[in-house]
Parts: C-alpha cells; structure tokens; sequence
C-alpha cells in the first residue's frame, strides 16, 4: 500500500486528507533532522489520531441526544440525520434513534430519492401524512428494515446557506394511525434544525481528522514498524511530502484552538479543494 | 365584479393600470395556458396527468455547461408530479412544461435552478411554478437578475417561499414575482392576500391530497404544495385575460383575496 507513485486528482471524496496517498509513511521519511525528529513527528501524527476522536465522538453522542429531545419534542420516537455522500446529491443516515436506528445507520440514499432526497436536492421542507402507502422509495427502506413508515416530516439542514443533510421525523409515539406532522411542527423542526446542523458541521470538520487519523493507524498496524522505517527512507527524495506532512500538523494545530478557527480552516479548505476542482480535471499535484 | 387598479411603469412613465374582471374566472379550467414546472420532474403517466405534459427536458451537466435535453426518466421524487397535480384540480386543462432540474444526473445544485429558470424565461412561458429556493449567498444577485428578466418578458413567476428560519431566494424578491406561502386553508379560491409582508399570498399547503409516484396520491404539507394552488389560480385568469400582465396577475389576486376577505366577514 506504501508503492504508490501517483496522486489521483483531488476531489471532496478523496480531500479527506492525503491520506490515500499513504501520507504519513512518505511525510515521516523526509525529517532532516534525522530518526529522533522523525519519532517526534510520528508521536504529532498519533496525537492527531487522538484529538480527532476525542472531537467526533462527543459529537455524534451530542446528534443523537438532540435527535431524542426534539422528538420527544415532535411527539415521535423515531428520528435520523441524514448527511450528503459525495458530490452528487446522495446521502447517507449518519444518526438515528428509534426502533430500527441501528439498521438505518450509513443506508445510502440514491440522488432525488425518496422525500429526503427532494429535501436535500431541493432546500424546502416537506411532510408527507402517508409515505408507506405506495410503491415509494420509504416501501424499499421498511423492507430492508421491517418498519412501517406512516408519516413523515423531512426539513434540510443548512449551514452558511448550503444544505449539508437533512433531518427526519417519522411517525408518532403510541400506535397507529399517527397523525401528520403539522405546520407548527413543521416551523419547530426548522428550528431544531439550526441546532443539529451546527453539529454536523462540526462533525465533519472533526472527521476530516478522524479519517486521517484512521488510515494512519491502519498503515501503521498493517505493516510492521520496521518496515514503515524502511519505506520511509525508500521515499527521502521526495521533498513535496514535507510539505504536506506539515500541513497536517498545522491543521492539528488549528483544531485544538477552538471552533470559529476550525470551522474557517474548514471553509478554508473547502474552497482550495473547489478551486482546484474547477481550475482542471487533471491535478496539479500529479507527477 | 372585482375591481383591480394599480400602477405600472412602462417606457411612457407610470400608469393606472385600473380594470375590472368579473367572476367567469371562476368557471374556467386553464384551457390554452400552459405551466412551466421547475422540479423534479412529472409522471405523464399518471392518470390525472396523462396527455397533459407538453415537454419534458431534464438538466444536464455537460462541459461544466448546464444543457437541456429531452427526459425520458420522468419523476423520481414525486415533488414535481405533485405540483402538477395540484395545478391540475383547479386548471383541469391547463398543459405542463416539465423542466428537471432536480435529482436528475447527478445535478439539483443551484446552478441547474438558475439554468431551468432561465430556460422558461428564454422560451417565454407564460406562467412558471418553482416550488423550489436556495438560501445561498452566491445566488442572490443572479436570481435577481433573472427574475428581472421574466418581469420584462411577461412571465409570470410563483415561488415557494422556504419554511426556514432563514430567507430563501428567489421567494423573497418581492417585486418581480410572487410569492406563497402554506396556510390551512383548503379551497383554493380562497388564498390570502398579505400586503406589505414579504411573503404575500397564502394558499392551501397542509394535508394536501395530491397525485404521487406511480399513479398513488399523497398528503402533503409545505410551502411547496402552496404555490401551485396559486399557479392554478391564476391559469385560469389567463384564460379569461390572456393579456394579463404580471403586475396586473398581482394585482388580481390582491383584489380576488380582499374580496374573499369581506365576503367572509360579511357571512360571520
């Protein structure tokens, strides 16, 4: 896994941080200042490791007890979050609470399907009295769970005016028939929503390190250390790896001093990742 | 008989753009109008719907470029399938421009919404659904300029307004288009008229039964199911005055609302 010699272009599915280019084993071998200084940036990868667990699990206890207060809040027991999967208007359940959360845990959700596919595709809310009734795409999702989708309240999650998901409301505590989702439910969730986006927001610019972390720690238990050190000096020569070995840290840096500066990092980010996205198909970092 | 007067400014300066139209609108059903449906699509296979969608173009992304070519997949969220269906109850005769810009390649992005829109207006439809806003920044100044666009072409354009705590565009430009908002109210003829609000129009947009995907019908509520109340309304005005401008639309329907209001107090 260590052999790759080419970058592929950037995208936001491969942003999530030069990790698939194997960036910690290439970064770690361009220490000029020798095997101490290497270990030392190797215990700063690690902790980076840490600090991006210790954000995204607080997170995503904090969705899920939101989820459980605004439902009770909604008169329902069952309630997701939804987030966008790529750049093409696909979303994936991130949350979820209620009788078959555990099965809607990181279901894919095509462009366009469903309510929550318009929701998200479209920016307005919408509640639907009886979404099971027919061959709908809520049909396909209780067959693959067994649970009976009745009624539904779907509104998007935004954060700086862009939708980032969309949250869910599905049925009423107690036993059908339920009752629709009024207006004034309607207006509540778009309040609720303000709050779950701010932490998916967070969420994702804590995944950002998670992931990062995660294919580090893979790298390093898959090969043994001795043979990371030598891959690592296989690769001294290539100097553009120091570079973005200290990016890393940097971001490191900037995500334990608080949240206005990871969220500009985050925006940051994002915007070299657009610009670079609509400057070329081919990036300027392939050799 | 309801009389409408307002003032547009044309090249000539302002004038009083005073005229009555009497009830016959009410006994119309849309015939000669036809609705452009920036959506998701809509199932002309459904029965209510069926020999009534003129054209259907969906959104594509070609070369960075957004293209219209003609769909051949129809609706897969059903949002535009129920828009149409609404149009249709009020303005049985009423034909539909289905413009997709929503869940179709891969697109839904601002960019393939200002791109349908500026297709209606380029093709000069006379009366534009758009269930559809965004609350982002970037799209204020284009959608304003668009909007302006389809004043001065003489199309008629009804949005949605988002439910949000935030303004959505282009709901919010008040001047160059219309509109709507959900109400409880569940006769269309009886929409609500708000002067000086942002948002001016109110129509039925709670538990609205409507055609669905693959030939159902749905309740539905939302600002979304609004708009097209008023998309048929106003079909059937053109087809009574199909020289109605869109201050003059606007002006209608402020006068139609007053009048459903004091008929209502009058009955109380």
């Amino acid at each position: 896994m260590f052999n790759r010699q080419k970058f592929p272009p950037i995208s936001k599915k491969n942003f999530y941080l030069f990790d698939s280019y194997g960036f910690l084993g290439k970064n770690l071998c361009m220490s000029e200042t020798g095997e101490d200084n290497l270990e030392k940036k190797l215990r700063n990868l690690i902790e980076t490791i840490d600090v991006a667990n210790a954000l995204t699990e607080p997170l995503t206890a904090s969705i899920i007890n939101l989820l459980k207060i605004t439902a009770f809040e909604m008169n329902s027991e069952e309630a997701s979050v939804l987030i966008r999967e790529g750049d093409h208007g696909d979303l994936r359940f991130l949350s979820a609470i209620g009788k078959v959360a555990e099965q809607l845990i990181n279901l894919h959700v095509p462009a366009g399907k469903g309510i929550a596919g318009f929701v998200f595709s479209s920016g307005q809310p919408m509640a639907v009295a009886d979404a099971g009734e027919e061959e709908t795409f809520y049909a396909e999702v209780d067959r693959q769970t067994g649970y009976s989708t009745q009624t539904i309240l779907a509104t998007p999650l935004r954060h700086n005016g862009e939708v980032i998901g969309v949250l869910e409301y599905v049925n009423r505590i107690g036993e059908p028939p339920y009752e629709a989702f009024t207006p004034i439910e309607m207006d509540k969730a778009a309040l609720f929503a303000e709050a779950v986006a701010s932490l998916i927001n967070a969420y994702e610019a804590a995944k950002l390190f998670r992931e990062l972390g995660e294919k580090m720690i893979n790298g390093a238990t898959d090969a043994k250390f001795d043979e990371v050190r030598e891959w690592l000096k296989g690769l001294r020569s290539a100097p553009e790896h120091k570079e973005m070995l200290d990016l890393a840290i940097l971001i490191r840096e900037i995500g334990s001093r608080g949240e206005a500066e990871r969220e500009m990092c985050r925006e940051v980010l994002e915007a070299v990742v657009r610009f670079s996205d609509s400057k070329s198909e081919t990036s300027f970092l392939s050799y | 008989m309801t009389s409408v007067t307002g003032y547009e400014t044309g090249k000539f300066g302002t004038i009083s753009t005073y005229f009555q139209i009497d009830d016959s609108w009410k006994l119309r059903t849309g015939k000669g109008v036809s609705v452009a449906i920036i959506d998701s699509g809509i199932d002309e296979n459904h029965p209510d719907l069926q020999g009534k969608v003129l054209e259907s173009v969906e959104a594509r992304n070609e070369n960075k470029r957004v293209l219209f070519v003609p769909s051949e997949t129809g609706d897969s969220a059903g949002h535009g399938t129920a828009c149409a269906g609404i149009i249709t109850k009020i303005a049985p005769d009423a034909k539909f421009h289905s413009i997709r810009v929503l869940g179709a390649g891969g697109l839904g992005d601002g960019q393939s919404f200002l791109a349908g829109l500026e297709y209606a207006i380029k093709n000069r439809y006379r009366l534009i659904n758009l269930s559809l806003g965004t609350t982002k920044p970037q799209f204020f100044s284009p959608l304003h300029d668009l909007l302006d666009r389809a004043y001065q072409a003489g199309c008629i354009v009804v949005a949605a307004a988002n439910n949000l705590p935030q303004p959505s565009f282009p709901s919010v430009f008040s001047s160059s288009l219309i509109s709507v908002s959900k109400s409880e109210e569940t006769d269309p003829i009886h929409f609500g008229f708000r002067f000086g609000e942002v948002i001016e129009l109110t129509a039925p947009g709670v538990n609205v039964r409507t055609a669905w995907l693959g030939g159902g019908y749905k309740s539905l509520t939302g600002n979304s199911f609004a708009c097209p109340h008023i998309v048929g309304i106003i079909a059937l005005l053109l087809e009574t005055y199909p020289n109605l401008t869109p201050f003059q639309v606007k002006s209608a329907l402020y006068a139609i609302a007053e009048e459903n209001l004091r008929t209502a107090v009058d009955s109380e």
